[in-house]
């Protein structure tokens, strides 16, 4: 067994993992990071769209502030969200754009005097103020009030990623890639690293540290059809659920992007929308306006991948071999915009479909796009259950984005959280209780468990084999778990997934070999994923309401008296089939944004007990506090400023501010 | 509306595809670099990612490739597709013929099959030629950020474009004859750097990193570079250019 | 070695910019100068051969124009009588270059046998111009180095004895025709190829490679068949002259005294 030791172990190289690791870095601990990938071939990489921060420089953002985007967040997350990390988010986001900014991102930027653009299907001009030359610019997204989101053509991940990744080697952090985190060495109570697989030989490696960072993304590869990479199979989390003391939270709530190229999946960005991109059906009829008249194809994600699909149950997809799709139109952009804005968009369009899309319209529907779920941490990003392990980016749920992230806030996420995670970890390593005690027994015995698996899978002589099971689980997910979810076809999931995961520990190999073992590594992670896969399935059955992304036929109304709190799933014992569903309350006593309407959508929650009071409260503090000045109000409302590293208090300053 | 086809299949019949894969695990003593040919029925749409995956699912589950993003834009998938550099998710069957070769990317060290470590030297190129803004001191966070010209930050996000998918080093004949080239990758990431104002660093600077003939005077302008690239960077401008820089400091 | 120290030995040390900076000593510029030097030597030839293509296509036009040339050289118009050493002078001047420019190429040539294999299934596995075009230039450069070798060392050691009977009877009854058939071509392929690169190396001009490329076909294209014909004319001239071969050139109506 080969032990490697390091203060801070920081789980995935993606834009969290690596934000973080530098956080931890300049603190002067000594940081390993690991990837399944080389660091910057990370699925961060493939956000185009842009990075939510409230910088208020351009002219249809003027106005823009941490309240509006506070408000914004919380709207969106279907009142899911944890107001103190919204607060704290939407207070850290500039700086974060700020930072990126001086390192190097190459952030589009205000142009001065008229400026050409697509709103609601019509060319408009607006006029940028020369004050704002030069600064950040920001551009349209679904479900914010201003134009918010910051953006780098579109390779706004790509452009972040790299610079976030050459900053890691500025700082020589260490990235061992094509390296996989197989378990954590834990003793129930204090989390001590982790047992890791390398992929190019399948051996295994004991990483001892006195702080584990999870940061491994999304899990989107449970289902058939996602936009998320193929590494994205949600083996983080699953490792976290392992111990069976970390619970997963919200894992029941699964975006699904409305616009990925049909059939395959791949992704072409809001911006496309946020631009001026119109949807269409068969008859090349504009029909969102028929349902959302106020914010029509810019309403937040989970609506308009809603109406789609409503859309196309009514009759409308337009028909090829494949199945049905509705049109995504950007003819109206023209060529110029469409080749310096959108030129992923046009490439993805050429490579993958064989169209031009200045010409032809393009074939799209909603596929699996975010997990707003994971491992369940606190606001400082520390992991229930676990001392030491931390969490933070797609794979936690910080619980930033509710029962449905808005578009742009999940990589401002990764940075943020990265700032203000890395700094916890850095404060736990300092810390006593971030001392390394961990026994060499405790390693051998987390080493030996792993290796006997690996070592029971590729003796197996089972008769199963992996590939089948994948894709019947990815079927069921994506046929019902998905967009539209209804009781009987959910328990009839849940049946199925027990009954594969029964199987799945029967697998056979059919091939063995020194070296990597492609076939060994996949028939291991479709164990962890069909566990995922179960406490998606089994939250989503037993959460009997709709919220956000979470949409049920037989329960359309969202329900804040029943079911305003957090899903909690914890793996009791290896040999179980279903996970343990707990919940976790939120406290509308302590909500800046007591539950109301979120602006689109439906209009029929049944109301929290706690809400009326609790407005009635605020309204009460608003008048005492009128003269008292924004910080005072704020802190009797929702303090949050003091959870936040002192480095990251300060106020943001903006173009109008007085000097 | 959509045309999925380019060329119109001949018969009603979709064609037989013959993948001649160049096969080689060095960690296995007794394996030595062979062809070994898969054959696989064509599907519209097909790229080279569902075709090696098909592969790999119903074949032979021992193949070693890598996709991650199987969108064009990690740049994880590079091989050399009938020779040529290239990225193999966003290559569709329908542009090859009915047989065709896959190998690895040369250059780089070999992992297995079609898998190349082009991570561990990125990571080295990275570090060599010190690839990151050097500014003085950290930023200020609450301030607000310096401004820089709209045109310029779109300038400098045209060469930041670059994918690190290995293509131009896998088609540049001098890398192949000297392996402490740093290729057009490389001095393209200079280039980026040198147009950037937050970058402090003189020409002076990037003549310590890039001034040699391991550097951008090792470069014989072969091109091969320029017309693989996947991202159409302009490669050649960017070589040039830093020529004549760097060649100016020499008088 | 085991792997745990291979995995240790990825750790870089912390790079600190101004340690770095500090530690590295300054690199020398002469890279930068050879560059520059390979370029212009390269250009240098490559014009002399145009020129040089010129005066000796000039005995197309007649004997005595090419007869003209020859002794302009000499420069008696300039110092009263001919001196024929100056045109060892200039061929001395131009075999400098040749060799400066040669030892600068031969730095690009393969270094070793695995380099040069590397190239090679490159380039046939790649089937990319301009990558066989640096091939082509490298096997031209190389007969050049010989081809060129023997005819500097004819002019330079008899330099009088340039004339279009004299130039003649070397051609066809010296027998060097069929060098000189070989080295028009190397030559003619290798300096097309060369300002070619010229251009790619030094210049911006992504956009116009294509114009670039055809020009450098014509530009070879031209001058090989202009060497032809100034051979064939050379040849027939050596012929015809075969038996009287030795023979100086005296122009019909020569005014000046020999
Ligand atoms: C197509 C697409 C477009 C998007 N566009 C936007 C957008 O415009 N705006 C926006 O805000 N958000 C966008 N998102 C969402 C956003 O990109 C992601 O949520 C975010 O980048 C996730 O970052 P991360 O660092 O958490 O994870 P990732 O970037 O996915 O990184 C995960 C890391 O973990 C590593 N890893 C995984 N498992 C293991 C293991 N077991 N052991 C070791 N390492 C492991 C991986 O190698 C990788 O390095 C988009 C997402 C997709 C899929
Ligand atoms: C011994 C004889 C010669 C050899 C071995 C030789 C070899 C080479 C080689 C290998 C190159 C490519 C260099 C590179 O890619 O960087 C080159 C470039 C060139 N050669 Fe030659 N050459 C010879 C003679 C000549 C002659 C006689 C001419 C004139 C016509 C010439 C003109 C050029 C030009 C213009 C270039 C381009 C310069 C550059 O790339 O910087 N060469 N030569
Ligand atoms: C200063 C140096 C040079 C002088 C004075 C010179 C002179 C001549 C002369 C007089 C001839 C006519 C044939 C003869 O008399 O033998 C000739 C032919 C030729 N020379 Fe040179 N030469 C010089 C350098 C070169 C160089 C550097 C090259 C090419 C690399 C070259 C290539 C040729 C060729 C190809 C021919 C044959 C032309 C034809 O096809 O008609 N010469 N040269
Ligand atoms: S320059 Fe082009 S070919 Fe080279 S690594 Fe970057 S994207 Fe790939
Ligand atoms: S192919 Fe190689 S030689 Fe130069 S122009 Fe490109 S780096
Ligand atoms: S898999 Fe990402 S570029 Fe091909």
């Amino acid at each position: 067994m080969e032990i490697i030791h390091t203060d801070v172990l920081v789980i995935g190289g993606g834009l969290a993992g690596l934000r973080a690791a530098l956080a931890a870095r300049q603190r002067g601990h000594e940081v390993v990071v690991l990837s399944l990938v080389p660091a910057k071939r990370s699925h961060s990489a493939a956000a185009q769209g842009g990075m939510q921060a409230s910088l208020g420089n351009s002219a249809k953002g003027a106005g823009d502030d941490e309240d509006v985007h506070f408000a914004d967040t919380v709207r969106g997350s279907d009142w899911g969200a944890d107001q103190e990390v919204a607060r704290m988010f939407v207070h850290v986001a500039p700086k974060a754009v700020r930072e990126l900014a001086a390192w190097g991102v190459p952030w589009n930027r205000v142009r001065s005097g008229p400026n050409d653009a697509i709103i609601d299907g019509r060319k408009v001009s607006i006029d940028e103020p020369a004050a704002a030359h030069g600064l950040i610019t920001a551009r349209d997204f679904g479900g914010t009030r201003k134009w918010r989101t910051c953006y780098v053509s579109d390779g706004t991940g790509h452009a972040m990623l790299y610079v976030v990744g050459d900053r890691a080697v500025a700082e020589g952090i260490a990235v061992h890639e094509r390296m996989e985190a197989v378990s954590l060495i834990h003793d129930g109570a204090r989390c001590h690293g982790a047992i890791v697989r390398r992929l190019t030989d399948g051996r295994l490696f004991a990483y001892v540290a006195r702080a584990t960072c999870i940061a491994t993304g999304g899990f989107g590869r449970i289902y058939k059809v996602s936009t998320n990479a193929v590494i994205n199979e949600g083996i983080g989390a699953a490792i976290a659920l392992d111990t069976g003391v970390v619970p997963l939270a919200n894992m029941e709530a699964v975006q699904f992007h409305p616009t990925a190229i049909f059939p395959a999946g791949i992704l072409v960005t809001e911006g496309c929308r946020g631009d001026g991109g119109l949807l269409r059906d068969a008859a090349a009829h504009r029909f969102m306006p028929d349902y959302e008249p106020e914010k029509k194809e810019l309403a937040s994600r989970d609506v308009v991948a809603r109406r789609m699909e409503a859309h196309i149950r009514a009759g409308h997809g337009a028909t090829s071999r494949w199945g049905e799709h509705l049109w995504l139109d950007i003819t109206l952009l023209g060529e110029r915009h469409i080749a310096g804005r959108l030129r992923e968009v046009k490439e993805i369009c050429q490579h993958f479909l064989g169209i031009d899309p200045a010409r032809q319209w393009i074939p799209v529907r909603p596929a699996q796009h975010y997990s707003m779920g994971g491992i369940r941490t606190d606001a400082l990003g520390r992991a229930y259950g676990l001392d030491g392990l931390f969490a933070c980016g797609e794979a936690a749920c910080w619980d930033l984005h509710g029962f449905n992230r808005l578009g742009g806030n999940s990589v401002a996420e990764t940075v943020v959280a990265g700032m203000i995670v890395g700094e916890a970890i850095a404060d736990f390593c300092a810390s006593e209780r971030g001392e390394l005690t961990v026994s060499t027994a405790l390693i051998r015995a987390a080493h030996d468990r792993a290796a006997a698996e690996f070592a029971g899978l590729a003796a197996g002589l089972g008769a199963e084999s992996a590939a089948p099971l994948l894709a019947r689980m990815q079927s069921i997910m994506t046929e019902r778990v998905g967009i539209v979810r209804h009781g009987d076809a959910l328990q009839s999931a849940v049946d199925e997934l027990q009954q594969l995961i029964l199987r799945s520990r029967r697998l056979g190999l059919r091939s063995s070999r020194p070296g990597a073992n492609p076939e060994l590594t996949a028939a291991w992670r479709l164990q962890k994923m069909l566990k995922l896969a179960q406490c998606v399935a089994a939250g989503a059955l037993q959460r009997t309401e709709s919220r956000g992304a979470h949409y049920r036929e037989d329960y359309p109304r969202r329900d804040d008296a029943g079911w305003l709190k957090r899903t909690l799933a914890r793996w009791p014992a290896a040999d179980a089939t279903q996970p343990e569903i707990g919940y976790e309350a939120l406290d509308v006593r302590r909500m800046e944004l007591p539950p109301g309407w979120r602006g689109y959508g439906a209009r029929d929650a049944i109301e929290h007990p706690d809400t009326a009071p609790r407005q009635a409260e605020i309204e009460r503090l608003r008048a005492e506090l009128a003269g008292a000045g924004r910080d005072a109000l704020q802190d009797a409302l929702l303090p949050f400023r003091h959870r936040l590293p002192p480095q990251l208090r300060g106020a943001n300053a903006r173009l109008g501010d007085p000097a | 509306m959509i045309r999925l086809f380019r060329k119109a299949p001949d018969s009603g019949r979709p064609r037989r595809l013959t993948a001649s894969v160049l096969r080689h695990n060095p960690a296995d003593p007794a394996s030595a670099p062979h062809w070994q040919d898969f054959v696989v029925e064509e599907a519209e749409g097909m790229t080279l990612f569902i075709a090696l995956n098909e592969i790999r699912a119903t074949q032979d589950p021992s193949l070693q490739f890598d996709f991650v993003c199987r969108a064009g834009i990690c740049g994880s998938c590079a091989m050399l597709i009938d020779g040529r550099p290239g990225l193999a998710c966003r290559t569709l069957t329908r542009d090859l013929g009915e047989r065709f070769t896959l190998a690895p990317l040369p250059f780089f060290e070999l992992i297995g099959d079609l898998s190349v470590n082009t991570g561990k030297w990125l990571r080295g190129t990275a570090e060599r030629l010190r690839t990151w803004v050097h500014a003085a001191g950290r930023p200020d966070l609450d301030a607000l950020e310096e401004r820089m010209a709209p045109e310029l930050a779109e300038a400098i996000y045209e060469l930041d474009r670059c994918i690190e998918c290995g293509c131009c080093v896998a088609g540049c004949g001098t890398a192949q004859m000297r392996p402490d080239f740093i290729g057009a990758i490389g001095l393209n990431k200079i280039a980026r750097f040198r147009l950037d104002p937050r970058d402090t660093r003189s020409d002076e600077d990037f003549y310590e990193l890039i001034g040699d003939d391991d550097g951008v005077f090792g470069c014989m302008s072969l091109l091969g570079c320029h017309d693989v690239c996947p991202k159409q960077l302009p490669l050649q401008t960017q070589i040039a250019f830093l020529r004549r820089r760097m060649a100016a400091l020499g008088f | 070695m085991s792997s745990l120290t291979e995995i240790r030995d990825e750790t870089p040390p912390p790079l600190t910019d101004a340690a770095v900076r500090a530690a590295a000593p300054r690199r020398n510029r002469w890279p930068a100068r050879l560059d520059v030097l390979q370029s212009l030597s390269g250009l240098f030839l490559a014009l002399f051969l145009i020129a040089h293509m010129g005066f000796v296509s000039t005995i197309l036009i007649s004997h005595e124009a090419f007869y003209a040339v020859a002794r302009f050289f000499e420069a008696a118009w300039l110092l009263g009588k001919p001196y024929p050493a100056l045109v060892s002078g200039v061929v001395a001047v131009v075999l400098a270059v040749f060799v400066l420019h040669a030892w600068l190429a031969l730095r690009k040539f393969p270094g070793n046998l695995r380099a040069y294999r590397a190239f090679a299934e490159h380039r046939e596995r790649l089937h990319h111009g301009d990558t066989s075009l640096w091939w082509l230039q490298l096997w031209t450069g190389f007969a050049l180095f010989f081809l060129t070798t023997v005819h500097l060392y004819g002019m330079l050691t008899q330099p009088a004895l340039i004339g279009p009977f004299e130039s003649a009877d070397r051609v066809w009854t010296g027998n060097l025709w069929p060098l000189y058939l070989a080295l028009l071509f190397a030559a003619e392929i290798h300096g097309g190829i060369g300002l070619y690169r010229l251009a790619v190396k030094w210049g911006d001009l992504a956009a116009s490679r294509a114009r670039l490329r055809r020009a450098r076909q014509a530009f070879s294209a031209f001058f090989i068949a202009l060497g032809l014909v100034t051979l064939a004319a050379y040849i027939d001239l050596g012929r015809a002259h075969a038996d009287r071969a030795g023979e100086r050139y005296t122009p019909p109506a020569t005014t000046e005294a020999r």
